[in-house]
């Protein structure tokens, strides 16, 4: 959390995050080049090298596609949180890897002393205004660029540099990167490879993580409307007990911000539902240790106030609740971050 | 997320699969036909 700076927090769950996560690069570039070896295998040194192309490609893209659906299968599914925690680590390793392959491939012209093929091809502008024959590097280029300013900023400190809503629309163009990685192969090896395992990763990939995007966004819609408003302005969450016990239900406020209202025992409070870390969906975390604590990476929170417990100084915006006619309500205009508006049901106000 | 990033998110969404699907479709369609098989020796 907020208190002092540490290059990287590692914690248990965090080294074993990272060794699956390696080991699981290193089996299948390894099973890629053995495979791969066997079937064509290589006569030349640029032979060999085209062998990592494709395997540190197809794991680029591989990851670029997990990274993609580990948010909306976590939202579809609590058991995929654990994927989420420490997505960044997978983010940084897959920019090492598609580095790795734009590396091979400035080999792979060396290795045949055409170099200045390759820098002519890449500084000709030709081949722009054409659809099949568009010049494909260009736009792994603009990926791996797009890859690396993510991992280069993925550190906490950027993240509070930037402020977490800059910081969240910059790691937003991961999916234009990926746009750019699909087209990259799909007018590049594609076009002269007959293989339908290509077109099968392609369609494949793309297909997953626009289906879990769907899916993951119908259901929030389905579960934000109705939400009914009294004359007052308050709107009617739900009755005390259908609020389930150290978590939330999230209401829309009608200005379109999302309120998660929690329930700790006999204690109601509400909270703005983005987490001042990286703006994540506070309501869909638990109640741990007496603390709202984010799915996403653990940030806490009290919920009498929204205030993070000492030495951490993170602080949410709160919203009044009341109980009117058996039913919990929440009034949809913030209140100052830090201010205490938490109820208890056994004392009517707090 | 931020109200603003839904609603650019949801602006993005319809339409960057859309394209994609496209251009992988049309990448498809269009690629040259693979290269004829090398003359073995046929009829003089």
């Amino acid at each position: 959390m907020s208190a002092g700076f540490r290059a990287v927090q590692w914690n248990r769950d965090k080294l074993i995050y990272d060794a699956i996560l390696a080991a699981g690069v290193v089996a299948f570039l390894g099973g890629f080049a053995a495979i791969a070896g066997r079937i064509h295998p290589p006569n030349n040194l640029a032979d060999t090298i085209d062998i990592w192309i494709r395997a540190t490609g197809s794991c680029a893209f591989l990851m670029l596609t997990i990274i993609l659906c580990i948010g909306p299968l976590a939202r579809l599914d609590r058991r995929f949180l654990p994927l989420l925690t420490n997505r960044r680590h997978f983010g940084v390793l897959t920019f090492l890897i598609a580095a790795a392959h734009g590396w091979l491939m400035v080999e792979w012209y060396a290795a045949q002393n055409a170099l200045p093929d390759l820098v002519a091809e890449m500084t000709s502008g030709k081949g722009y205004d054409r659809f099949i024959g568009f010049p494909f590097k260009m736009l792994g280029l603009a990926a791996l660029v797009v890859l690396f300013l993510m991992a280069a900023t993925s550190h906490d400190f950027w993240l509070a540099f930037l402020t977490p809503p800059v910081w969240k629309a910059l790691h937003m163009l991961l999916y234009a990167a990926y746009g750019l990685v699909a087209m990259h192969v799909a007018l590049g090896i594609m076009q002269y490879e007959r293989t339908v395992l290509i077109p099968l990763m392609l369609f494949g990939g793309c297909g997953l993580v626009s289906a879990l995007h769907l899916i993951a966004g119908l259901r929030e819609h389905r579960s934000e409307a109705g939400t009914p408003v009294n004359a007052g302005g308050w709107i009617v969450v739900a009755a005390p007990d259908d609020i389930p016990d150290r978590a939330a239900r999230i209401v829309l406020a009608p200005g379109g911000e999302r309120i998660a209202v929690f329930r700790n025992g006999d204690e109601i409070g509400a909270l703005t539902n983005l987490c001042a870390h990286q703006n994540g969906p506070l309501g869909e975390g638990r109640i741990i240790d007496g603390c709202v604590t984010c799915p996403w990476h653990g940030y806490q929170y009290r919920l009498a106030d929204g205030c993070a417990p000492p030495p951490f100084t993170e602080r949410l915006a709160t919203y009044r609740v009341r109980i009117n006619r058996g039913m919990v309500e929440v009034h949809p205009d913030a209140l100052p971050p830090g201010t205490p508006a938490a109820i208890r049901l056994s004392a009517g106000t707090n | 997320m931020t109200r603003s990033h839904r609603f650019v998110h949801r602006l993005i969404w319809p339409a960057l699969p859309i394209a994609i699907a496209l251009g992988l479709t049309m990448a498809l369609a269009l690629r040259p036909p693979p290269d004829p098989p090398a003359a073995t020796g046929g009829k003089p």
